[in-house]
């Protein structure tokens, strides 16, 4: 069974459909569907019972959001710390204003070491940027380490998780992509031998590829360090044996000091994989002469992140350390998976910082892609207030919306317009109950309940009937008690 | 005692036994209930649709309305969480500082429903009969806005005859979420096929919660698909008493 | 074109959040409240078999010894490996080099040599008791990063004092910030399948641990 989805998942939000256009083939693929179920279910249930065990949990998760939100009230000055320190440490620091100019920096870094491969660290920054298309067609081979991005770049798949983003993929599904593009006719689909073969695959070129990309989890501004937290070594590989590493990082990365990673590392593993600690944490300070990469270069992505830091009601989308509990605690995420949402960010906190990235010119069906129910706020660990934000940009959405001028015959905002005018007057609004009840009668059935409705209403009746409206309403019958009673 | 009934306009509109549910119910516990009959919406559903000029029309209208009550109590978590979480930020952006000071003072006066039962009356013994087997679903706004924890269920344990079940993932989204319903139908009906096994798999008879809108999306649902299952709102459970239960029975089809 | 962008960058997020001077920002950092736990309430002992349970979590092999038997308690888990060519840091402690195995210290070993090698020797910096962590600081006896990365056998020699409870308690032992660290928290493991854990993926797929029962009170 082919594992590329006949609709052709984009995760360009330039280009991607909205959301529930999206959501439309993937609701239709129970595999899918449940490989999603599966993977969440089985982090939320470690998570859980290690927030339980954690009695500092809710004072970690204040002392990280204070600690976020002090960076970002300070972020200026704390980058420039990083960059004096790291530059000090034989780091060359650059700084790209949007995805192109990153694009460029790291394929002029790739031309000056004649570099034509580059092993790379999954960074999920790298992705916004489209990094691994671009470098492809300048001439360089991209081999991605990270065993989910080696089944997505194999699979020819797009992530749907930002920590987790082969999650939508099942066994049998991955072992046929591995048999088909690593020749491995006999290959099955037990998980230990999918993961060797790609242990296998590789080794070679952990040894002899020697420029590496990769990405960032802290910039820590005090010493220059950079830290990266990851499961499989190869972060481990790619940051320790090339000659020159270049890592490509969000300026809201930076903590101010190393001892904050005591806060940091103590909420991160547990939001992200259900684990106390992942396996490696690597950190790193400019060039150390003799051990690791001689030439060391980071790449500051700014990409949207300061007009974010500028709205004052958005700025917490920047507190973010990616690690993706909000996506494992959305009800929403869990029947739609992460291509729904047509960007690389999926989820919750995609579906902020998503059109917030976009300057509010694409993606706008996403902030709607939820049901508000709050989940994601209670597990998010630095406390993003994301029904907050997604609230905000509603709002932001509806008035471009108001400026458009086909707009007002929609018949969602046609009917919230009238509905204010009903509701600000109790003259208005009883009369237009009373209107109700007798334009209801034509859709009510025998049965008393409604079964089809027209327009916006059909969108109810798909799947619900609704009750027909009843012939005395509460007003009326209190008045009509009131009346009794005198 | 005195109370001022906030109805809601959907409950008003769609659920009138709901109200009459609270009145019984809130009488019975010797509390002189008001009805302003000027009062329309809360601006829920506008403010969670992004028309926020419209939602703070609606938001000063209703600080105007009950300025003067003494409490005011309403059957619905969402409304209440609306008011509590939404209006200071309308208020901020829309109002002037005479509103703001008026909602300040009127805020700790409002009640959902269990809140004024456990928090306001002091009671968790309503005197109520409900002899059925009861699955509560445990709305968003109550879990996470309104912070009801305990309540409902202190509440539902007082009723004599009824047999609580637990529902699987009761914390779970129902995936009403207002105009969500609509703009996102499909996902929304997917939530809620998933949240119906989870109610089903308790074999209750009833479905109630302390949220109309998420037992109209559950109920319309069932309806649609012959499910062996009614919702009721928890107002009208509690406002059943042994004597109720003959001049009032619980509606037959819901 | 790149120092425009950097100021570009910069202006506008400091146009963003305004620009507090260094001695205000030191101020609110310093402000910023730290309620969480930061020291354990455990006693040593609990702390050390807490650490020792954590290991065993991850599959990985622990040994308690006494100080005056650590050479015996090294030369027997060379032996148990059954591998004979052994990576050794330029730092480690010569008498820790138990003779009958073959031997290359890193003193700028070719990276070849290091993934032709059965397994490595090293001491460490701390343990966390809490998560099973071992903290790596790659000082002269804990070896390059390479060396704890290629071979696939890491016995790692970790004293009861360097031993704490909590990840804070690890961090108030470094009053310098390391240039380098690694944090080993069980050999390296991926879930990208279906979720279903797997080890080994890179990295050592078998690490042992010493556990030294130094008295002495770090």
């Amino acid at each position: 069974m082919s594992s590329v989805d006949p609709d052709r998942v984009i995760l360009d939000p330039r280009f991607a459909p909205p959301f529930p256009q999206a959501a439309l083939p993937v609701l239709r693929n129970p595999q899918l569907r449940k490989n999603v179920a599966h993977a969440i279910d089985v982090i939320q249930g470690k998570r859980g019972k290690l927030v339980a065990e954690k009695t500092d949990w809710q004072t970690l998760r204040a002392a990280a959001s204070d600690l976020r939100t002090h960076v970002l009230e300070n972020l200026g000055e704390y980058l420039v710390q990083f960059e004096e320190r790291c530059t000090a440490a034989g780091g060359v620091v650059h700084w790209a204003a949007d995805a192109a100019e990153a694009r460029s920096i790291i394929l002029d870094l790739l031309r000056q070491e004649n570099a034509n491969e580059v092993i790379k660290i999954k960074t999920m920054t790298s992705a916004e940027i489209q990094l691994n298309p671009f470098l492809e067609a300048n001439g360089v081979n991209v081999f991605e380490t990270d065993l989910a991005e080696i089944i997505l770049q194999l699979g020819e798949e797009e992530p749907s998780h930002i920590v987790v983003p082969a999650l939508h993929v099942n066994r049998s599904q991955v072992r046929e992509i591995f048999a088909r593009r690593m020749g491995l006719k006999n290959l099955s689909d037990d998980p230990k031998e999918l993961t060797n073969a790609a242990r296998t695959y590789l080794r070679q070129k952990f040894l002899t590829i020697p420029t590496a990309i990769g990405g960032a989890n802290s910039l820590i501004a005090e010493t220059g360090s950079v830290a990266v937290v990851e499961s499989e070594g190869n972060g481990r590989m790619c940051l320790t044996l090339p000659r020159t590493l270049i890592t490509l990082a969000g300026i809201e990365k930076v903590i101010p000091r190393f001892h904050d990673l005591e806060v940091i590392l103590q909420l991160l593993a547990r939001s992200a994989t259900g684990e106390r600690m992942n396996p490696y944490t690597s950190l790193w300070t400019g060039v150390v002469p003799g051990d690791g990469p001689q030439k060391f270069h980071v790449v500051l992505l700014d990409n949207g992140r300061s007009s974010i830091l500028a709205k004052p009601k958005q700025r917490q989308t920047l507190k973010c350390i990616r690690c993706a509990a909000c996506m494992n605690a959305c009800p929403v995420y869990r029947q739609t998976g992460g291509h729904a949402y047509g960007s690389v960010y999926p989820g919750p906190i995609g579906a902020i910082l998503t059109p917030q990235l976009m300057n509010m010119q694409h993606a706008q069906s996403l902030p709607f892609a939820s049901s508000l129910c709050g989940a994601c706020y209670e597990v998010c660990p630095v406390k993003i207030n994301i029904p907050e934000v997604l609230l905000e940009l509603r709002s932001q959405v509806v008035n471009q919306e108001r400026k458009q001028a086909g707009r007002i015959f929609d018949p969602l905002d046609l009917g919230l317009r009238i509905a204010n005018f009903l509701f600000a007057g109790a003259g208005r609004f009883h009369a237009a109950q009373r209107m109700g009840r007798i334009g209801a009668r034509l859709f009510t059935r025998k049965d008393g309940w409604i079964h089809s409705l027209p327009s916006v209403g059909a969108k109810w009746t798909q799947t619900r009937d609704l009750r027909g409206l009843p012939p005395q309403n509460f007003h009326e019958w209190w008045a009509a008690r009131r009346k009794e009673a005198k | 005692m005195r109370a001022s009934l906030f109805i809601t306009c959907y409950n008003d509109t769609l659920f009138p036994e709901t109200g009459r549910a609270v009145v019984r119910l809130l009488e019975r516990l010797g509390v002189e209930l008001e009805f302003n009959p000027q009062q329309t919406c809360c601006g829920q559903m506008h403010a969670n649709t992004g028309f926020r000029r419209e939602a703070f029309a609606q938001a000063k209208r209703f600080i105007q309305i009950y300025r003067d009550a003494e409490t005011v109590v309403a059957p619905s978590s969402s409304c209440v969480a609306m008011m509590r979480d939404q209006y200071p930020g309308l208020i901020e952006e829309l109002g002037d500082d005479a509103l703001r000071k008026e909602f300040e003072a009127l805020l700790p006066r409002i009640y959902e429903l269990s809140e004024f039962l456990i928090d306001r009356l002091g009671v968790e013994d309503v005197g109520s009969y409900f002899p059925h087997r009861v699955a509560y679903h445990a709305s968003c706004h109550g879990v996470r806005a309104l912070h009801l924890g305990e309540r409902p269920y202190r509440l539902l344990a007082k009723v004599r005859g009824l047999e609580l079940v637990p529902i699987p993932n009761a914390e779970r989204c129902c995936g009403f979420g207002g105009t969500f319903s609509v703009k996102n139908a499909e996902v929304s009906s997917a939530m809620l096929a998933a949240k119906l096994q989870d109610v089903v798999s308790t074999r209750a008879e009833y479905c109630t919660a302390l949220d109309n809108s998420c037992l109209m999306h559950l109920g319309g649902t069932m309806h649609r698909q012959y499910v062996g299952m009614k919702t009721i709102h928890l107002a009208e459970i509690l406002a059943n008493s042994e004597a109720d239960n003959e001049r009032f029975p619980v509606e037959a089809i819901r | 074109m790149n120092t425009s962008s950097r100021q570009g960058i910069l202006e506008r997020v400091r146009s963003a959040t305004g620009a507090a001077a260094p001695a205000r920002i030191a101020e609110a950092y310093a402000a910023l409240p730290r309620d969480y736990v930061r020291q354990g309430t455990m006693t040593h002992e609990a702390c050390l078999d807490r650490m020792i349970e954590r290991l065993r979590e991850y599959d990985a092999e622990v040994v308690e010894t006494a100080p005056e038997q650590l050479l015996a308690a090294i030369g027997a888990q060379l032996e148990a490996s059954g591998k004979r060519v052994f990576v050794a840091p330029e730092g480690l402690p010569s008498e820790w080099l138990i003779p009958g195995f073959d031997w290359k210290v890193d003193r700028g070993l070719a990276t070849a040599e290091i993934e032709a090698a059965d397994g490595v020797v090293t001491a460490a910096f701390c343990g966390i008791a809490d998560s099973g962590t071992i903290a790596l600081h790659h000082s002269p006896a804990e070896g390059r990063r390479v060396l704890t990365l290629l071979p696939d056998w890491h016995l790692c020699v970790l004293r009861a004092s360097q031993v704490v409870e909590t990840l804070p308690e690890y961090f108030s032992r470094c009053p310098q910030p390391p240039a380098l660290a690694t944090y080993i928290s069980g050999p390296s493991a991926t879930a990208d399948i279906e979720m279903t854990r797997i080890k080994g993926v890179h990295g050592p797929r078998f690490l042992h641990v010493l556990l030294v029962h130094d008295d002495s009170i770090f």
